[in-house]
């Protein structure tokens, strides 16, 4: 297989890095364990297997190893888009942590990224929370804005601040103060099927280029071969529409607020900007225009399209690294000609960078997960375990776990797992990690504002449904959104 | 209730007075006595909440604040919603939804109740098949339902297309014109089985001697079933349909699991919006005041059928 990602790319990259560290970067910060403004794929080598770290001793001296005592722990777990490689590594944590902390009676329970939003929210008003969480990224400010979390600095558990994204810090932050620790932080690539570009008269290692440009090439695949050529979300309360709209929209220089500037202020709407709907624009030409994209956006998710995309029904979409470990489990699954079938377009896959808007912008979401310790008083019992709770948030945020939680999908919230030796093994074993870690300049986390997961699992979905269904024109429901975003911020709306 | 101490059959004397309202219930105290506990795991669990969500109804609950910090509103939150377009479109969904589900459950589960009463081989071995919809999971069934719709995958679109009927699978629940009549297909899939169930018992009922005397007499199948079998199951179809009607203004599970209210609020109906409202979008001041419309407007309905069904029950004891 071929690594599509060229020397140019990566200076490019690398060039393009210098002008955007200020939207990843926060105020003047001691040194962080890596040199982020060397960041591309050979310096992620060159530093790879260069430390030892040693979870157990590190963690003991925040909490005992023979400390005794019990935590409940709700986790965002792994779901059936997720590889198998991934299952392994999260049954692997809790018998290491059980095994390092035998009298720590832990009770965790897994949920999946659509239903640990609404499933915390729902214990929070009886008092019946765990007393740690690990949330997506997107949560930690409205619970933080409410009071229901405690605070909480990597310095709590035995890290320093410098060792987590400068852009994930800002979003466990709410007034000035630390509410939680990011465990992992991701930036999706574009992949496409080399096979159905050539198929179609496409040049087969050349990811396009330009959002207008993934507009074309959809058309033309669709046209020639009949088969889907995007695969747009569109689904409602589906953390996957987000993560796939919101690069394409600041892509073209829109946005929901000016989240996308060096400093923002989100003070200004910006979802009914010129910009932001040449953005709504470029879906609605896909899907209704050209219908060169699965007629199901709006009610699939990403799942959705990993089968479609393995069976040659779909030219290019934008996903993890995991997606290759995903395509090879499905793979082992299928039979008879099925499983030739899905070979080729594993051997025909390929990742490159998300494409630009027109005037050259390359965005992507900073995404991740965070861990929080909650206020007892919102806990089931009353009892907050603190060392309990922070034994394993060090476990978890280590260089060591942090990297392999994140093995296949995403990358170490701990810089310091960028140096580990399973990092070094990672990248001879995870195709393609090296295009999705070079667009971790590119990340611009989601507004941190408590309003932000209506805005991005609500608000936007409806954006789109409203123009791809006819319900409303592009610009009617661009203006639609943008004023449902001022009512949520005034308080009030429907 | 029956009356355990001999005393509730005693004569009740007529008048407001309350002298007489205390003894009559000292009289009574063991009745009451009786049904106490009822009456406060009522109040817990039914009353209380009721209160809770018309108290919650006058009060706004922005993002960044908890319950217990919300905000004295007034009357805004009905104003909001009286005034939304969407929720009158909403409301539109479910009056349909709630209509077509019930009428064509009722009528399906009623004819097939008629169609299996007769004696044919193989009975009830189709009686079991035909139960299936209704005993697996609603969870489960929607799911089905989901992939045998798929736009691009789905059981049926590839049958159509397979037999050259379609040149592309028929888009069934991506589209805002074809979501909810695809849904409420679903869901007469679901529920007509207890239709049926309901009436094959009601049949149980028509006595087999004046189905021979009407035959006797020369009427014809119709003006059996019309004049003897339809007025013996009179009052199971009315249950049934009032089960039916208040199952459907409450469904969730269908709507939610196939599409969540979407593409677009096209198959939102009541119950998956206030769920939305609450639990996604934290406007727990909202919710509580559409859930208080919603229970006025049942309430009401719920008046009036009991009422239609009182006179019915008067009419037959004066015939």
């Amino acid at each position: 297989m071929t690594r599509t990602l060229g020397c140019g790319a990566i200076l490019r990259g690398t060039v393009v890095f210098a002008s955007i560290t200020s939207l990843i970067a926060g105020p003047a910060l001691a040194a962080p364990p890596v040199d982020l403004s060397k960041w591309s794929p050979d310096y992620v080598r060159s530093i790879a297997g260069t430390e030892e770290f040693d979870t157990a001793a590190a963690c003991g001296k925040v909490t005992p190893l023979d400390y005794k005592g019990r935590l409940t722990f709700w986790y965002q777990g792994v779901f059936e888009g997720d590889p198998d490689l991934l299952r392994q590594y999260y049954k692997d944590f809790f018998e290491t942590f059980r095994k390092t902390y035998p009298n720590i009676q832990l009770e965790e329970q897994a949920l999946t990224y659509n239903d640990l939003l609404d499933k915390f929210r729902t214990a929070l008003l009886g008092n019946a929370a765990p007393m740690a969480v690990r949330l997506q990224i997107l949560g930690g400010t409205e619970f933080a804005s409410k009071g229901y979390l405690q605070p909480l600095k990597p310095e709590d558990v035995g890290w320093a601040t410098e060792d987590f994204w400068p852009g994930a810090m800002k979003a466990v932050t709410w007034d000035g103060v630390t509410y939680g620790i990011p465990t992992n932080n991701e930036t999706m690539a574009f992949i496409w099927n080399a096979d159905i570009f050539k198929r179609a008269g496409l040049d087969p290692d050349k990811a396009p280029a330009t959002w207008d440009d993934v507009v074309k090439y959809s058309k033309q695949i669709h046209d020639k071969l009949g088969i889907a050529g995007y695969g747009l979300v569109a689904r409602k309360n589906a953390g996957n529409t987000p993560y796939r709209f919101m690069p394409q929209l600041w892509g073209y220089g829109g946005g929901v607020f000016d989240e996308a500037d060096p400093s923002p202020t989100y003070g200004e709407v910006r979802l009914n900007s010129e910009a932001s709907k040449r953005a709504l624009q470029a879906s609605y030409d896909m899907y209704v225009r050209d219908k060169s994209v699965p007629v199901s956006a709006l009610t699939n998710q990403q799942a959705d399209n990993q089968p479609l995309f393995l069976g040659g029904q779909l030219g290019m979409m934008i996903s993890h690294p995991s997606d290759y470990n995903v395509m090879l489990d499905l793979q082992k699954k299928a039979t008879g000609s099925d499983k030739d079938k899905a070979q080729t377009v594993i051997d025909n896959m390929r990742y490159g960078l998300i494409p630009t808007g027109p005037d050259g912008k390359r965005a992507v979401v900073f995404g991740g997960s965070n861990i929080h310790i909650l206020k007892p008083e919102y806990v089931d019992g009353g009892k907050v375990d603190e060392p309990a709770a922070k034994a394993l948030i060090c476990f978890w945020t280590s260089p060591e776990w942090s990297l392999k939680m994140a093995y296949a999908g995403s990358n170490p919230g701990n810089l310091n797992g960028f140096k580990t030796k399973w990092m070094k093994e990672r990248l001879d074993n995870i195709k393609f990690l090296d295009v999705t870690t070079s667009m971790l300049p590119y990340g611009i986390p989601f507004p941190a504002l408590p309003e932000s997961p209506e805005i991005m699992n609500i608000i936007i979905p409806d954006m789109l449904q409203n123009a791809l269904t006819g319900a409303m024109s592009v610009d009617q429901a661009a203006e639609d959104a943008a004023k449902n975003v001022e009512d949520l911020k005034g308080g009030g709306g429907l | 209730m029956t009356s355990v101490t001999g005393q509730a059959n005693a004569p009740r004397r007529p008048g407001p007075a309350r002298a007489g309202t205390l003894r009559n219930v000292w009289q009574h105290r063991a009745d009451y006595a009786y049904v106490l506990p009822a009456i406060v795991v009522m109040l817990i669990v039914i009353a209380y909440p009721i209160y809770y969500t018309v108290d919650l109804s006058f009060y706004t609950t922005p993002p960044s604040l908890q319950l217990r910090d919300k905000i004295f509103v007034g009357f805004d939150n009905y104003q909001a919603i009286l005034t939304s377009e969407v929720f009158w479109r909403v409301t539109w969904n479910t009056l349909i939804w709630t209509f077509l589900s019930t009428v064509l459950s009722f009528a399906l589960g009623f004819a097939t109740a008629l169609a299996l009463h007769r004696d044919f081989i193989g009975r009830g071995i189709l009686r079991a098949i035909l139960i299936i919809p209704w005993v697996i999971s609603a969870v489960a069934a929607s799911y089905i339902w989901k992939w045998i719709y798929h736009s691009d995958f789905g059981v049926i679109g590839a049958i159509l297309v397979g037999l050259g009927i379609a040149d592309r699978p028929p888009n069934f629940i991506d589209s805002v014109g074809t979501v909810l009549p695809s849904l409420i297909v679903v869901n007469i899939w679901r529920e007509f089985p207890f239709a049926m169930i309901m009436i094959m018992a009601g049949l149980q009922t028509v006595p087999d001697q004046l189905l021979s005397a009407a035959k006797v007499d020369g009427a014809s199948a119709w003006q059996r079933f019309w004049h003897v079998t339809f007025p013996h199951l009179r009052n199971v179809s009315t249950v049934t349909v009032l089960l039916l009607a208040v199952a459907n203004f409450n469904s969730f599970i269908i709507p939610w699991i196939m599409t969540g209210g979407g593409p677009s609020n096209a198959s939102h109906i009541w119950i998956t919006h206030i769920y939305e409202l609450a639990f996604g979008r934290q406007r727990w001041g909202v919710a509580s005041a559409y859930s208080v419309l919603l229970f006025l407007i049942l309430m009401t309905i719920g008046y009036f059928y009991v009422r239609a069904l009182s006179g019915d029950k008067k009419k037959d004891r004066e015939a």
